[in-house]
Order: structure tokens, then C-alpha cells, then sequence
């Protein structure tokens, strides 16, 4: 009964204007990375937003969120491989190609972007700031495991919301070495060796795989990541545009180049004879 | 989660078909084979629908051995190929179609030459170097992208098919209890003896 | 018969656009919480090396009904006064009207509240982070909108940010946004980073040499920006009748207004 007068006795325009909350986010000078969302103002959030946004759910969604992907890491001897494809899709329209989906916390952390792209881009970047905040605190840099520890406990607080993302954190400390995480919007977290992750990483997994060892050189680990995206992009109709290659070192990331899938693959085929199934013949 | 694989080289045609038979969470059978020998050169791996996929196979191995008796020649790989799509074909628009994937291999005996055809329940045919059904597209097409060369040697082939199958034990979720391989050369088909036993981990 | 006359697109007849209310096997409307409708209207952004580029076409649409021929999608972001006659920032937003509003207004007061407090214009950078921002604040509710952001970089050049709904962002050469972004976006492609453009004579097959990526000139980008307009108005019905420019320089934000075919 309280509820029901207490419902009934609100103001009826009382959010007409900003409210006391919006108009202080306005005159704070860095209100920016901040956990408060907007809701819409039905009973559940979370089956509102797939209806509105989900193209599994409901092929006419308004709101197209950009998916598909392949992104791979692996540690090695020298470190640890970061490779990526760059293509953002909406359905079947290729939203960009040239999406950077290596994201640099900081110089010595590095996430990768599966899924969401703005939950990726928000959520790794609030990261580097709690990473931030912490070196702040305690006067060295965060680990590998810490830093992926937030970022997963953060985004399982919102399971069931909607979020969409799969994520590899990777970095190289004092106290860890070279350490790879796997987080998912699940709330899944993974210390590995090797993870691919996307609509293209059972292809990628398939060259990785092959001829992955943990003794590789720094060349022959390189190349392998580039070869794996290579693999992905040809098999996997969600990925492709260009490589986007990283090494993490102990003195931090060496970024190795954001290059066209297109030559490479020429290259790859007409100079190793690869990819014997692709003809230019009519059958 | 039924694999099959095809490998063409050199000389030669390699048929890979999981063992396991399965329905439902169950495995009834380790050492089933998902082959048959349509004519001295020609062979055909099934997956799919349970039934539908040994029923129609020895429906095409039947009509393939019909021939060859009445005409005293066996039809070669590629005539068999489309023979297996047209009759895939019209029962597709018939009232109950066979839901069945396969792969032909074979050696043509007039010019040796091997060939691999894919084929799915839906009549598609491409002629193509190397094949895959199932799950095991996903994983095998990129290391076949990879490491196949139309001018391996029969060694070459079983080196890239153990990498193959050595990715699926180590991905795939379910135990598919090895594979049954099978070599189609100008001298008839034989089964090549395939030890699967060896572990393989995620690294 | 209330249904023909009506404003809301929802009750009139077959309907163009997503936004038809879900409706039941035996016709029943359900109440379903629908806030968002498509207006049509495509937006265009492209930057050069001095100068950057946002366009917009002025139409609105609810379905197949025309609401107005002139409704900008491209304004002023951050001047000291309502006129932003002194802004240095452009914001393109095309989707929904309604939150493409909003979400002006609201990034509008941010920005100014910046340039009071700091006593100097937000740059793109902070600014374009901001908003993706923003829109992520609303991750749950989204504003409806694909928005550009556009102005002069730290060196002096064009920058061009694109967004998705939600507010990932990035920062690129061009881009094109709304119903025919899938009809403006190949042509910006090949006209403006030259994809599939290769040198004359430079061979055949393998030995063809891609076209030299240049930036190119204000008066070229213009017209190509026009050129894509008129094109789009021509084979989309949610397109059309006026072009609206916003052309940013070193000298401030200069206004264009091109007429496009009105049927």
C-alpha cells in the first residue's frame, strides 16, 4: 500500500528539467569513466535492450551493434603475440575496416577487442584507469593477473545486462613474466598460453596450433601470428581488412604493423604456394 | 560432431571418417565405417541424418556396381560425382530428402589423375583439393589452406592429415575415437593403418 | 479511419521503416515500451589536410511520410554563445531526430562548460573521447544515433571521428552515416582513399601499382561531397531536398546550403 501512494503521490513532471545529479555531472570537471547508466524505464532493462538491439534475437533491431572478429594471443619465449584482423560488421554491412582492436592500456598492458566494440573500448579503458589509480596507490605497476581481475569481476557485476565482450588482457611483470588472460562478458577468466577469440578463431586456432611451440624465435612467433589472422580472414567471412600485430616484451609493447590482408595474401599464395584451393580458373 | 576429411595429392586421394556412432549423448559403436567402395577407385564418405546416410549410400554404391557390371567399365570419379548430386538432387525436392553430407574420392583410371568432390544434403557439388564437413571446416580448412600443395607425396598427405586430426582431439569437446582412413591410388582403395592413439593437449 | 490522419507513423498503414509496433496473431496492438523511430536522412564527413568536411541532407522522414524539408543534422558544437559563431567543433548526428537533439544539447553544454572552466575550446580529441563517453552513459537506453564528430586537430588538420550508437569510436579519413550510408560509403572509398584505383599502364595482374594516397583539395572534396548527395537522393527515398555543409578551417566554420531534387 505505502508503495502504491508513494508511486502516486510523485510530481507528475518532475524530470522535466535536468535533474540536481545531471546539472552537478555538468560543472564536474572530469566526470567522464563513470559506472552510472541511463535506464530505460521498464520493468526489465536487459529483454528491452536485446529487442532493441540484439540481430540474433530480432533480425530487425533498430540498433545495429558492430560484432565479428578474430583476435589471437599466445605466449612465447620472447613474450607474448598479440594479433588482430580489423573489420567491424553490422549484420552483413561492413561497418569499417580499419578498426584498431589491439587496445593499449598502457605501455606495458594490452587488451583485445572481441564482440561490443564500444563495451571493449569503454571497459578497457576504465581499466587503465583503475590500473592507473593503482601504481598511484601502491607505488608499483599492477599485475597481469590483478588488472585482469577487475576488468572481470567488473563485467560480471553486469551479467545478464546485455554486454557483449571477449577480451585477452596481456602484459609482462616483474613478478609474472610474460601473462596472458582470456575475460569474456560471462564473467569467464582464464590464465593461458594461447587463446583465440571471434566468429573466426576456430581457424586461426587450426595454423596456431600446428605450429605452435613454446621455444619459437621472436620472427618465427611473429609470422605465425600474422599467418593465423591471415587464415581467419580467408576462411571467416566476419573478418578481414588489415593485421594488426603487437609484441609484449618486458620493457613493454612493440607494435609491428597494421598491414592490408590483401598483398600479403598474394604474397603468401604466389611465393609459398599456399592457399592451392584458390584458382582463377572456371570449373 | 561426425568428421570427415579429404586430401588430394600427388597420385593419390585420402578418405578420413571419424569411428564414433553416435545418438544422442551416447556412443553405440568406436570402429564404425563411414565408407563405401563405390567401384574399384571411387570411394564415398556419408555423415548426417542416422539412416538416411547408410541408405543412401548403398543406394549410389548399388546403381555404381550396376553399372560397372552391365558395361563391363566402371565410371569414373567424376561421373559418379554428378550421378550422386542428381540423385541428391531430386530427392531434395521429393517429399522426404536424404539428409546427407559426403566427400568422393577417387582416381580416374584412365588418366590416374585424383580428384576429391564435396557434396552437402542440399546438392551442392564443387571438385576441390581438399574437404572437410562438420565442425572439422573450421578447424582443418586453415591448416589444409596452409600446408597443402597439389603435388604431395602420399607421406606429405598423412603428415597434414594427422595435423588435422591432432587439432580436432585437441579442440573439438566430444571424443570422436579416431579416425578410419582409407587411400584411393590407380591400384584400388585401401585402408591405411592409422594409429590415433596418442594424446594431444591444448598447449 | 482516426489511423490515416494520424502523426504517429505507427498507425498508419504498411510502414517503410523498423519501428511497426509488434502486433499479435489475431492483430492485437501490444503495449510495448517503443521510443525510438528512424527519421531517414544520411550524414557525410570527410577531412582533408587543413580543413574537414560535414554534411548533412535537411530531410526528415517518418515511414514514407515527408515531416519537414528543412531539419539541419549537422551543427555547431561549443561556441561561447547560442549563435556559436566563435565554435571550432561540428557534430553530425543521423537516426533518430529526437536523440540526435539530445544528445546535441547535452554534448553542447558539456563543451561549453569546458571552455568556461578551462578558459580555452576543448580540442577534438578530449572532445571526441567525451562523447563516445556520453553515449556509452546511456549503454542501456542508447540514443539512437550514429553520430560524426569533426574539427581541426593539434597540427591543424581535418579530423573526422565516427561513432556507433553505443559509443565506440574512431578517427578516420571519412565516412558516411544513415539510410544511405550503404550507397555513399563505396564511393567514398574509392574517391577518396582510392581503394581499387590503380596507375595506368603500371602492368597487369600482380604487377598493377595502387594509386598514390594523397589528400585532396578543399573545392575537390566539395564536389564530391555534392557528387554523393545527389547520387544517394537519387535511388533512396529517405534522402533529399536540401545539403547542408559545415566546412571547418583554421578561419572558423563556414555554412553551405545546396538545394537537392524535393520529390
Amino acid at each position: 500500500m505505502d508503495t502504491l501512494v508513494a508511486q502516486y503521490t510523485q510530481p507528475k513532471f518532475e524530470k522535466e528539467n535536468y535533474s540536481e545529479d545531471d546539472q552537478m555531472e555538468l560543472y564536474q570537471p572530469t566526470p567522464s569513466l563513470s559506472l552510472k547508466f541511463a535506464m530505460p524505464p521498464v520493468a526489465q532493462p536487459s529483454a528491452w535492450l536485446r529487442a532493441a538491439t540484439d540481430d540474433h534475437a530480432n533480425p530487425n533491431c533498430p540498433i545495429k551493434i558492430a560484432h565479428g572478429t578474430t583476435t589471437l594471443g599466445f605466449r612465447f619465449q620472447g613474450g607474448i603475440i598479440i594479433a588482430t584482423d580489423s573489420r567491424a560488421t553490422a549484420g552483413n554491412w561492413i561497418a569499417s575496416q580499419t578498426v584498431k582492436k589491439v587496445i593499449e592500456i598502457n605501455n606495458c598492458l594490452l587488451g583485445t577487442m572481441a564482440g561490443g566494440a564500444a563495451d571493449c573500448q569503454y571497459w578497457l579503458a576504465y581499466l587503465g584507469m583503475q590500473c592507473r589509480l593503482h601504481e598511484l596507490r601502491h607505488k608499483r605497476r599492477i599485475s597481469v593477473a590483478a588488472a585482469s581481475k577487475i576488468l572481470a569481476n567488473l563485467v560480471y557485476s553486469y551479467k545478464g545486462m546485455g554486454l557483449s565482450m571477449g577480451t585477452m588482457c596481456a602484459g609482462v611483470t616483474p613478478s609474472e613474466g610474460p601473462a596472458l588472460y582470456y575475460i569474456d562478458s560471462d564473467g569467464t577468466r582464464l590464465a593461458g598460453n594461447l587463446f583465440c577469440v571471434g566468429s573466426g578463431q576456430t581457424f586461426a586456432y587450426g595454423v596456431l596450433d600446428a605450429e605452435y611451440r613454446y621455444d619459437l624465435s621472436d620472427e618465427e612467433a611473429l609470422e605465425l601470428g600474422r599467418r593465423s589472422i591471415l587464415a581467419a580472414t580467408h576462411r571467416d567471412a566476419y573478418s578481414g581488412g588489415f593485421i594488426n600485430l603487437y609484441h609484449v616484451k618486458e620493457d613493454g609493447w612493440v607494435k609491428h604493423g597494421f598491414s592490408d590482408t590483401n598483398p600479403i595474401f598474394w604474397k603468401t599464395k604466389l611465393e609459398k604456394g599456399e592457399f592451392s584451393n584458390v584458382t582463377s580458373e572456371l570449373v | 560432431m561426425e568428421v570427415l576429411l579429404g586430401i588430394t595429392g600427388k597420385d593419390f586421394t585420402i578418405i578420413a571418417a571419424s569411428q564414433a556412432a553416435m545418438r544422442g549423448a551416447t556412443i553405440l559403436k568406436a570402429s564404425d565405417d563411414k565408407t563405401r567402395a563405390l567401384n574399384q577407385h571411387t570411394l564415398m564418405a556419408f555423415s548426417g541424418e542416422a539412416g538416411d546416410t547408410i541408405q543412401f549410400a548403398e543406394y549410389i554404391q548399388a546403381n555404381a556396381q550396376l553399372y560397372s557390371m552391365r558395361n563391363n567399365i566402371d565410371l569414373s570419379p567424376s561421373a559418379i560425382a554428378h550421378f550422386v548430386r542428381g540423385e541428391l538432387a531430386s530427392s531434395l525436392r521429393s517429399r522426404k530428402p536424404y539428409n546427407v553430407n559426403l566427400l568422393l574420392g577417387g582416381v580416374d583410371p584412365i588418366t590416374d589423375k585424383p580428384s576429391l568432390y564435396w557434396l552437402d544434403y542440399l546438392a551442392s557439388l564443387a571438385p576441390v583439393p581438399y574437404a572437410a564437413h562438420g565442425y572439422a571446416q573450421y578447424y582443418c580448412l586453415s591448416i589444409l589452406d596452409k600446408h597443402h600443395h597439389p603435388d604431395i607425396n602420399f607421406e606429405q598427405g598423412l603428415k597434414i592429415l594427422r595435423m588435422c586430426t591432432d587439432e580436432l582431439k585437441r579442440r573439438l569437446p566430444i571424443d570422436f575415437k579416431g579416425m578410419l582412413v582409407k587411400v584411393i591410388t590407380k591400384d584400388g582403395i585401401r585402408e591405411v593403418d592409422y594409429n590415433d592413439d596418442a594424446r594431444v593437449v591444448c598447449p | 479511419m482516426a489511423a490515416m490522419f494520424s502523426q504517429n507513423p505507427l498507425m498508419n498503414g504498411p510502414n517503410y521503416s523498423f519501428n511497426q509496433a509488434p502486433v499479435t496473431a489475431a492483430g492485437n496492438k501490444e503495449h510495448a515500451f517503443n521510443p525510438y523511430t528512424d527519421n531517414g536522412g544520411s550524414t557525410l564527413a570527410i577531412s582533408g589536410s587543413d580543413f574537414a568536411i560535414l554534411a548533412g541532407d535537411t530531410r526528415s522522414t517518418s515511414g514514407y511520410n515527408i515531416n519537414t524539408r528543412y531539419s539541419p543534422k549537422v551543427f555547431k558544437i561549443g561556441g561561447t554563445t547560442s549563435t556559436q559563431d566563435d565554435a571550432t567543433l561540428v557534430l553530425s548526428v543521423v537516426g533518430f531526430a529526437a536523440d540526435g537533439e539530445a544528445l546535441k544539447e547535452r554534448l553542447d553544454a558539456i563543451v561549453k562548460m569546458y571552455r568556461y572552466q578551462h578558459g580555452k575550446p576543448m580540442s577534438v580529441k578530449a572532445c571526441a573521447q567525451r562523447l563516445s563517453t556520453i553515449l556509452y552513459g546511456k549503454r542501456f537506453f542508447p540514443y539512437y544515433v550514429h553520430a560524426i564528430l569533426g574539427g581541426l586537430d593539434e597540427e591543424g588538420r581535418g579530423a573526422i571521428y565516427s561513432y556507433d550508437p553505443v559509443g565506440s569510436y574512431e578517427r578516420e579519413q571519412c565516412r558516411a552515416a544513415g539510410a544511405a550510408a550503404s550507397l555513399i560509403m563505396p564511393f567514398l572509398d574509392n574517391q577518396v582513399n582510392f581503394k581499387n584505383q590503380y596507375i595506368p599502364g603500371s602492368g597487369v595482374g600482380h604487377e598493377l601499382q595502387e594509386r598514390e594516397k594523397i589528400p585532396l583539395p578543399r573545392n575537390e572534396v566539395e564536389d564530391l561531397v555534392k557528387d554523393a548527395f545527389d547520387s544517394a537522393v537519387e535511388r533512396h527515398i529517405e534522402v533529399g531536398d536540401g545539403l547542408q555543409m559545415l566546412i571547418i578551417t583554421k578561419d572558423g566554420i563556414e555554412e553551405k546550403y545546396l538545394p537537392l531534387k524535393k520529390d
